[in-house]
């Protein structure tokens, strides 16, 4: 185990970030830390790399008791999300600042530490930018530098923050691809924060979603979106739509009984049912309960939207089925759900 | 107890001793340095005695010296006033060329020495400068009368209000006055009604320093005073007449009413940034 | 040519707008020719004019006279005190204001505010008043005075060491309101960063922290020096005023003056001035290099 966080407690004045958690960080996985803003991913992250101290619980960095530890001494790399480099110092200086304060006794010559400054440049192909000054790159060149700098000082584990919140949506592609390869060669344990479900799923080998302090599931990508453990969990991860329902003998009925859904997980009285765009079906029917309100193509995709006793369901499809079944705007269709989850209400 | 850190950063925490050792060098130096010269001012101004301190506060020739140090200022401020309105108007509002040697200009006699900025009019009015001559033979007296005072204050206090506003109203930009012209208002309605508004605080922080400083100028108007008491006396020239004659305790006394105008301004000046500090923030160099 | 819209300088003719289109951008709001011819008329009478007084009144003297007044041992000892001291005083100030400027934004203390807007104090009293009162302070039977005097042996009125008060004093916000702002602006994550690539507390003040405010310092510095060359007020007082030892260039000039030596006086003033503007000039540009390389 590499991060092994128990009980961890913390509190900022009257708000609590982080409410008893618990989590373990496997050797070697890429681990998504994932919730919306005010969720204490970010705390928890911070308090991993001894930049914000816990009040209560315990962290253990590879075996080793690690709250009573100064960042200094926990040899966490640490990516900040608006790149945190020196600015008064070239690529190069920035790279190699984790080596030239190192306590003199186990520092490394200049010209070895030239060579692995390099390497790492290299690593992060920007090794002919090695004497620019922050300030004369783009942002995803910034952030590889900033990535080069962590890794200079040969981390047990690497913890980023938000790394790709600071770069534009092409950039923000690019890099996480790169990141996820690069991953893929050095397997360094890494945890990464964010608040992009899309870059969580892609990336992460585990994903964790975190809501209110809480960690509400920890599962692999396939995992947590198919199986969400929790209405938050599934309203956070991609579009959803939403019904009050009423549940009995294992039917949820929405709006009167205009839908009906099948259930498995016992949940009975008032509840909510979530319904994934992708899992609703239409089909073209002169007599059907919905009528098409609305048709939104977007690129290679179609969203339709349906009212249904007063309800607005939105069906995702792609736009050959859409031309198939040749629905348009004003003509009733039939509506079936091919898969749903039912959530007690709180 | 002395010290807490100002965030929830442990990264950024000094040591205990570091923070103590700090801040009591701080305080010290602030203590020697600030502190103690103004509660100087005060002690020795009332060590005979508040009878004392009144008696030197109203006797004539102090009272001429106020009241010529509040007309110098009242001329002298509202004149830097407009110009700096005008000024500031002219560079925010419009690109032109030579914008920043203007600036710099406005900005010059920032780094003149006050004696220079006293003795520039003594050259020029003055009865061996170069266009004494002339004045004379018109009966006109600018050097060693009230003119004078007021010139040298004004060429002192020139930047305080346009060093205020040039960087506040460039900050604002020119949208709500195009907006305002474009629905109809006038040159000066949009000046009154939707330019003053936004810049009033900021006018207000550089009317009261120039006003400081105009009252409480020294170097530049002891060159052009001729200090004659009762005439062209101004308040600090009265303070040295004073301490010059061993007259101490009269030096102090009205020197502790300027001192007390300092701490006013500094008051106003506070209040002003803690309440206006995000209107203000452009100005804060 | 465009058809008349009265917004500036409404009755230029029509060339006078032409070239005056070459100048400046056009634009609708209204005031450009008032506020302009202003500023320039203002900015000439009050500033330019007596300024250019002096020149004329330096240039009289031709070449050879001006050096003759000013490469005397009264005025060339005159500079070396008022250059030497101010370098002195705004040393102190780049040592003491620093710390100041960072126990303000990195420490909680209480009476934090009050000392905060304290700092200023020097901008707002009148520099008469800070003369007699540190000169009372600091003689020998002054408060801070008689301690110096008893404890050290050390005279400070009425040498060039109460000059190096009196300038120390006259030059203390600058620092402190140079550094303060940049400090307070710096990104927190960037000592975050040093502290997690293994720096202790003080490899990231000394290689992140400190070149990242020396800019600031520097400028304070030089601002406080430049301040303290041309202080008069508050250095006269307590300087003693012996020539060649305690005699500072302002004081000199008023001297001169008061002698009727006009010619003199304009000389050395003429000379100070000079020497001020190169060093703002040298300010500037070291600025403008600093922020070429390092600029966001």
């Amino acid at each position: 185990m590499a991060i092994q966080v128990s009980g961890i407690t913390k509190q900022f004045g009257h708000y609590r970030a982080l409410d008893q958690v618990d989590l373990e960080v496997r050797s070697g996985e890429l681990l998504a830390l994932l919730g919306p803003s005010g969720s204490g991913k970010t705390t928890l992250l911070r308090i991993m790399a001894g930049l914000e101290s816990a009040d209560s619980g315990s962290l253990q960095l590879h075996g080793e008791e690690a709250l009573g530890l100064s960042p200094r001494e926990r040899q966490v790399g640490f990516v900040f999300q608006h790149y945190a480099l020196f600015r008064h110092m070239t690529v190069f200086e920035n790279v190699a600042f984790g080596l030239k304060v190192r306590p003199r006794a186990q520092r490394f010559g200049r010209s070895e530490i030239k060579r692995r400054v390099m390497e790492l440049l290299e690593l992060v192909q920007l090794a002919h930018f090695a004497d620019r000054y922050p300030a004369q790159l783009s942002g995803g060149q910034r952030q590889r530098v900033a990535l080069a700098r962590a890794l200079a000082i040969e981390p047990k584990v690497l913890l980023l923050d938000e790394p790709f919140g600071a770069l534009d949506a092409k950039v923000r592609k690019e890099l996480r691809r790169w990141l996820r390869k690069l991953h893929d060669d050095i397997h360094i344990t890494s945890v990464f924060v964010t608040h992009d479900q899309e870059e969580a799923l892609e990336l992460a080998d585990r994903v964790v979603v975190m809501s209110q302090g809480r960690i509400e599931q920890v599962g692999s990508p396939a995992d947590v979106y198919d199986h969400p453990a929790s209405a938050f969990v599934y309203e956070f991860l991609g579009q959803v739509n939403r019904f009050d329902c009423t549940v009995a003998d294992g039917v949820a009925r929405v709006a009167n009984g205009a839908l009906a859904i099948p259930t498995e997980n016992g949940v009975q009285g008032e509840a909510i049912a979530y319904v994934r765009p992708h899992d609703l079906g239409l089909s073209p029917s002169a007599g059907g309960p919905g009528r098409v309100s609305g048709i939104h193509v977007v690129g290679p995709d179609a969203r339709v939207e349906v009212d249904l006793a007063g309800l607005t369901l939105e069906a995702e499809m792609d736009r050959e089925r859409l031309s198939f079944l040749g629905l348009r705007p004003g003509d009733r269709c039939a509506v079936h759900i091919d898969r749903a989850r039912v959530f007690p209400r709180r | 107890m002395l010290a807490k850190t100002s965030g929830q950063r442990p990264a950024l925490d000094d040591r205990s001793w570091v923070r103590g050792f700090l801040i009591l060098s701080a305080l010290g130096f602030l203590l020697l340095f600030l502190v103690l010269p103004l509660v100087a001012v005060f002690v020795e101004a009332l060590h005979r005695g508040v009878d004392a301190y009144w008696d030197a506060l109203v006797e004539p020739d102090a009272l001429s010296a106020i009241q010529l140090t509040l007309i110098v200022a009242a001329i002298a401020v509202p004149l830097n006033l407009v110009f700096g309105v005008a000024a500031s108007w002219c560079i925010s509002k419009f690109d032109f060329r030579g914008k920043g040697l203007l600036i710099t200009l406005i900005d010059l006699p920032f780094s003149v020495s006050p004696v220079i900025s006293g003795i520039i009019y003594v050259l020029l009015f003055g009865l061996h400068g170069v266009l004494g001559p002339f004045l004379k033979s018109q009966g006109v007296q600018i050097i060693f009368a009230v003119p004078g005072l007021v010139l040298a204050t004004i060429f002192v206090t020139f930047p305080f209000v346009a060093r205020e506003l040039i960087p506040l109203m460039q900050e604002q930009g020119t949208e709500e006055e195009e907006a305002a012209l474009v629905l109809g208002a006038s040159g000066w309605q949009t000046f009154w009604r939707v330019t003053l508004p936004n810049i009033k605080w900021g006018l207000l922080y550089g009317v009261l320093l120039c006003n400081a400083r105009a009252m409480g100028e020294f170097g530049a108007v002891s060159v052009v005073s001729g200090h004659i008491r009762g005439e062209t006396n101004t308040m600090p020239l009265h303070v040295e007449i004073l301490y010059n004659e061993y007259n101490f305790v009269a030096a102090f006394s009205v020197a502790s009413v300027l001192a007390m105008l300092a701490l006013v301004t500094l008051v106003a000046k506070t209040v002003l940034e803690w309440r206006f500090g995000a209107e203000l923030a452009a100005t804060r160099h | 040519m465009v058809a008349a819209s009265s917004t500036d300088g409404a009755a230029l003719p029509s060339q006078g707008r032409a070239v005056l289109s070459v100048l400046k951008k056009p634009s609708v709001i209204p005031g450009f020719g008032l506020t302009m011819g202003f500023t320039l008329a203002y900015l000439g009478l009050i500033v330019l004019l007596p300024l250019a007084a002096l020149a004329v009144k330096a240039a009289g003297l031709g070449w050879a006279g001006f050096w003759n007044a000013v490469l005397t041992p009264r005025v060339l000892a005159a500079f070396q005190i008022s250059f030497g001291l101010s370098l002195l005083a705004a040393a102190i100030n780049a040592v003491f204001g620093f710390i100041v400027a960072w126990v303000l934004v990195r420490y909680r203390f209480p009476g934090a505010k009050i000392v905060d807007a304290l700092v200023d104090l020097p901008f707002a009293l009148p520099t008469a008043v800070a003369g007699i009162a540190l000169s009372a302070l600091y003689a020998p039977n002054g408060w801070v005075g008689k301690l110096l005097m008893d404890w050290f042996g050390l005279k400070v009125a009425f040498t060039p060491l109460g000059i190096a008060i009196a300038l120390t004093f006259i030059g203390l916000p600058f620092v402190v309101r140079t550094v303060q702002p940049i400090l307070q602006d710096l990104p927190p994550e960037e000592e975050e960063a040093a502290a997690s690539l293994g720096a202790t507390r003080w490899q990231s003040f000394r290689r992140v922290v400190f070149p990242s405010l020396f800019p600031a310092l520097l400028t304070g510095f030089a601002l406080a020096f430049a301040r303290g060359v041309g202080e008069y007020g508050s250095v006269i007082f307590i300087a003693g005023n012996m020539p060649g030892v305690s005699e500072i260039v302002p004081l000199l000039i008023v001297i001169k003056l008061e002698q009727y030596d006009y010619a003199g006086a304009a000389a050395v003033a003429t000379l100070m001035l000079a020497a001020s503007f190169a060093l703002l000039l040298l300010l500037n540009l070291l600025q403008a290099w600093m922020r070429s390389r390092h600029a966001r």
